[in-house]
């Protein structure tokens, strides 16, 4: 076995579960099998691993429904924050075409304040969802937020600003992996808080309509604390 | 009904008794049926027949060979077993009177 290549097929077993990777790397090294073939091997068994998983709709939810949606709406709310917090710091002007207008620092910092709670509970929904394909989730909502950046001229707004949102959606997504539980009352603050937030904004003509999805995720929270609760309850009971 | 594949993943699995574990399985595929066993159909099929409880896989002792990772021991249940019997009876059962078997009884060509 070339010890140059080895790695690489370590690499590609990473995609396994814990124990189907021992077993299988032990087995290739036990046979010596040559490197190239041993990276077909595992590479195939990865692949067989990948396509099974999506014959359950959950990946599709996680990555179609939940994460590249979310990427387009939060890639557009970071540019609406970053640019409003431009033209009120550093007096920038933008035309009528940017995402920012008659906002003051009041509905910036509830902005702010719905971009990480938006992008938290949508990375917490997008791992718990689908753990094992949350690659895919995540080149899609990178493939996306890329793509923008043809949209916003990068004279008027540096580039990172479109990608605001990444920060708190890998906090939740770390925090959906680690299956953090949040209690009933937190989740259903966080709801309320957003959707008091959302309304406030609304108000101003500071949201847009197709916003208010961005709220679901944080509905999901609510109903999986409610659910955990539930079933403690029974299990107490019995 | 078991499907060829996993019949002869059983059937090689049943041979090796208690040393029956991914590489040796493979290995022993590839030298009675004479062909090529990947990773991925063997561990899949594996995974499957432990769903269907034919099968029961644990993971076993780590050798220096195996530059000191474990196995992933497998045993034919008694399902596995029965499953296994059925197919080659009925496998028997259709052959009878076929062109290509020897001593043939029933139907002459």
């Amino acid at each position: 076995m070339s010890t140059v290549a080895w790695p690489l097929v370590e690499l590609a077993a990473k995609l396994l579960d814990r124990n189907e990777r021992e077993a299988v790397l032990g087995d290739l090294q036990e046979t010596n099998e040559v490197a190239w073939r041993s990276f077909l091997e595992v590479f195939g068994l990865v692949l067989r691993r990948q396509a099974a998983l999506w014959k359950s709709p959950r990946p599709w939810l996680a990555g179609f429904v939940v994460a590249l949606p979310c990427s387009y709406l939060l890639t557009y709310v970071s540019v609406s924050v970053s640019c409003t917090w431009l033209r009120l710091v550093d007096h920038k002007t933008y035309g009528w075409h940017w995402p920012t207008g008659h906002e003051g620092f009041p509905l910036l910092l509830c902005h702010i304040f719905l971009l990480i709670a938006w992008s938290w509970t949508g990375g917490y929904l997008v791992a718990s969802l689908s753990r094992q394909t949350l690659w895919v989730s995540a080149a899609l909502s990178v493939l996306h937020s890329i793509s923008a950046m043809g949209m916003w001229p990068s004279d008027a707004l540096p580039r990172l600003c479109l990608f605001l949102f990444f920060l708190p959606a890998i906090l939740g997504v770390h925090h959906g992996l680690r299956n953090v539980r949040i209690s009933l009352p937190a989740a259903s603050l966080l709801a309320f808080t957003m959707t008091v937030l959302m309304i406030s904004a609304w108000s101003y003509e500071a949201l847009w309509a197709l916003n208010w999805a961005l709220i679901l995720p944080a509905l999901y929270l609510v109903t999986a604390a409610w659910q955990s609760q539930t079933r403690t309850a029974e299990l107490r009971v019995r | 009904m078991l499907g060829e594949f996993e019949y002869v993943l059983i059937t090689a699995a049943a041979g090796l008794g208690e040393n029956a574990y991914g590489a040796a399985i493979r290995e022993e595929i590839e030298s009675t049926a004479g062909r090529k066993c990947s990773m991925g159909a063997l561990y899949t099929t594996i995974d499957r027949l432990e769903t269907k409880g034919l099968l029961k896989t644990w993971m076993g002792e780590a050798t220096p060979q195996r530059g000191g990772r474990a196995k992933r021991m497998v045993r034919v249940t008694a399902q596995g077993v029965r499953a296994a019997k059925e197919f080659y009876d009925t496998v028997i059962r259709v052959s009878r009177g076929a062109a290509w078997v020897e001593n043939r009884t029933g139907r002459t060509s």
